[in-house]
């Protein structure tokens, strides 16, 4: 009934306007699109990066901070707990497998985490994508991110990524496995056990259980090792290597053990629970000083409040933005209905009718607000996917931006609020006497 | 074809104390070619608005075959003048981004959402009757003359019985009025339909059967035009 050639052939005259319409509609719509969608990408991506901490264990400090800095790498000081917590929580038979997490040096920009293969292999479950997980003390396993391949060496450097520091050059970690990409900032790191950290910072040398851990000297399967080994290694002294290491090199090399309770201490411990009912039971025994015990899950929950409430915020704005646009919309097609006022009134003359009318004049603006409503949703996709490809590559966790049910009821209302809005020069339209409209 | 009867119309404006239309008795016998002429705020245009239902008069009745426009509602109106009245207008009200043949189908495309193929047919049959070579020409690259014989053209696709034309070769050269005027006389003819032109153009009031004078609103001359009329005014 509506004769759509009309609007084309409206649209084609106007298409500088039009365009601009489309274009400012779109602008606001993607704005407000790519709040949600970042907000929802940086909830999704983190909830995934903590999927694989059930509960993480620290020293008494700030939970947040105990998340962040397990969970997501981020470089901060945190305290350590006394060894013998690490010992205690691998003892406790309501855990599934427990590794500890020890920070502090980095390589060419990839933090290297000593942890424990119980958390590569996720207590046994899984493999690395590639090799094998390591076994002794001078071995590590690359996060996915990481461009090195298989045999290559490791050097440490002391300090946080990015902030430079000495190189422990006597020691070096050779490359025999690489993990499955996870989408967290674990895929940055260089895994190493937690043993070859210590040994490189001078600790964990008092290991007097006589087991085959401390190979001392070039003999890796003597047992009873004298504490000879790192206490008098001043590493921070020397920039040199080879001269008087080859011990420690040679014990760097030893098979890993069992962690004692007088071994040193650890900022955070990684556990997973061998049932929901043990998680909860282990977070209520190790939340009293001096460790602190949370579900990252938890933490992050209190963050993404947080971030609600940004978004909230930040949605109000597009709203805002939203509102001015469809307020200068409705300016410009009562303007431009001014202008046609002799054209609708012509149409009438010809047999057109008033639902016609109506129809032409609404259908016109509803599909100037639809085109920019669609484009607005790719601009703001496109957006989100930008801002989340450069904090993937400042944080290595993987934000995903996808589309959910409740966009799509984003969309139908906008969409409402344009067909209402349209509604007002549409009707303007309708209510125009034809022989009024026509009289030059 | 219907014939046209209109009884005691009265159109008045508030703030004007005399009325700008006053017409107690008017016939128009069907297939009859009519010229309204008279000075400009004689209330022509109003006449021409009462007879095809763009507007309505509050008092009066104006009966084209027995229906009476004056009892019609504002969409009764509408589906009247689409199904009864083809018209002219002198600004043509062509329709820029469609070429001649969607303008001259433009009446058809308001009432439905498929247009049958004789319909289209009709269309192209009218642009060549008008003088039209290509029916896909844009609108905008035809002179005035050619755009008021597309909407000659676009008057009569629905075979209309009432052709209402106003002032139709006002803006054309004397010229391109000389065709619009004949085609609209031979065509109305043709198509049998009743022919209703108000006009200052003593060529096209001169090819009427009748000429009726308007001045403040009143009938004050009506009666056939003279066969040498014509050559009054070359």
């Amino acid at each position: 009934m509506i004769p759509f050639r009309l609007i084309a052939a409206d649209l084609r005259r106007h298409l500088p306007g039009a365009l601009m319409i489309v274009l400012l509609i779109a602008a606001a719509t993607g704005l407000g699109v790519a709040v949600t969608l970042q907000e929802r990408a940086l909830r999704l991506g983190s909830a995934r990066a903590a999927d694989r901490f059930d509960l993480v264990v620290g020293a008494a400090a700030s939970e947040t901070q105990l998340v962040l800095s397990s969970v997501f790498l981020q470089p901060s000081p945190l305290p350590l707990m006394p060894g013998d917590v690490l010992a205690k929580l691998a003892a406790d038979p309501r855990a599934a497998w427990v590794a500890p997490v020890g920070f502090g040096d980095n390589f060419e920009g990839y933090p290297v985490v000593g942890s424990a293969t119980a958390f590569i292999t996720d207590g046994g479950r899984s493999a690395p994508s590639e090799g094998r997980s390591f076994e002794r003390m001078s071995e590590a396993v690359i996060g996915s991110a990481v461009p090195m391949p298989l045999g290559a060496l490791v050097k440490p450097q002391h300090g946080a990524a990015g902030e430079g520091g000495h190189t422990h050059t006597e020691f070096a970690y050779t490359v025999v496995g690489r993990m499955a990409p996870t989408g967290t900032p674990w895929d940055r790191a260089i895994l190493v056990p937690v043993e070859g950290v210590w040994r490189i910072h001078g600790l964990g040398h008092s290991h007097e259980d006589g087991d085959d851990h401390d190979g001392s000297d070039h003999d890796h399967d003597q047992d009873g090792a004298p504490d000879h080994a790192a206490a008098d290694h001043d590493h921070e002294a020397d920039g040199h290597e080879a001269d008087g290491h080859d011990a420690h090199a040679a014990d760097f090399d030893a098979p890993l053990s069992h962690w004692d309770a007088d071994g040193p201490g650890v900022p955070a411990i990684i556990v997973k629970a061998r049932s929901i009912a043990d998680a909860y039971r282990m977070r209520q025994d190790y939340r009293h000083a001096p460790t602190l015990a949370v579900f990252p899950a938890e933490v992050l929950t209190r963050l993404y409040a947080t971030l609600g409430d940004a978004r909230r915020v930040l949605t109000l704005v597009a709203l805002g933005t939203e509102a001015l646009v469809a307020a200068s919309v409705m300016l410009v097609t009562v303007v431009h209905l001014g202008q046609r006022r002799r054209e609708l009134g012509a149409l009438r003359a010809l047999g057109a009718s008033r639902g016609v009318i109506f129809g032409l004049v609404w259908s016109e603006i509803l599909s100037l607000i639809g085109a920019g409503v669609a484009l607005g949703f790719g601009i703001g996709y496109v957006g989100a996917r930008l801002v989340s490809g450069v904090l993937e590559s400042q944080s290595g966790i993987h934000l995903p931006v996808v589309f959910e049910p409740e966009d799509l009821g984003f969309a139908l209302m906008l969409l409402g609020i344009a067909a209402v809005i349209a509604a007002v020069p549409a009707l303007l339209a309708f209510r125009q006497p034809p022989a009024a409209a026509l009289r030059s | 074809m219907p014939d046209l009867v209109v009884e005691a119309l009265r159109v008045s404006f508030p703030g004007l104390a005399a009325p700008v239309l006053d017409v107690p008795a008017l016939t128009v016998r069907a297939g009859e070619r009519v010229a309204i002429t008279g000075p400009s705020g004689s209330g022509k245009s109003t006449l021409v608005n009462m007879l095809t239902g763009l507007d309505r008069p509050k008092t009066g009745r104006i009966l084209w075959d027995g229906t009476d426009l004056a009892t019609l509602g504002e969409g009764g109106r509408d589906r009247w003048r689409a199904g009864h009245v083809g018209l002219v207008m002198q600004d043509f009200h062509l329709f820029p981004g469609l070429d001649a043949f969607e303008n001259v189908l433009l009446p058809a495309r308001l009432g439905r959402l498929h247009v049958p193929a004789d319909l289209k047919e009709r269309a192209r049959a009218l642009i060549a009757r008008v003088g039209l070579p290509r029916p896909e020409q844009a609108i905008e690259t035809l002179s005035r003359g050619e755009m008021q014989r597309v909407a000659v053209a676009r008057a009569l696709l629905n075979r209309p019985g009432i052709l209402v034309a106003d002032e139709p070769t006002a803006s054309l050269d004397a010229e391109a009025g000389q065709v619009v005027a004949d085609l609209l006389v031979e065509l109305a003819a043709a198509e049998g339909a009743t022919l209703i032109a108000v006009t200052h153009d003593e060529r096209l009031a001169a090819r009427a059967d009748r000429r009726i004078a308007l001045k403040a609103g009143r009938i004050v001359a009506d009666g056939p035009v003279l066969p040498d009329a014509a050559e009054v005014r070359p």
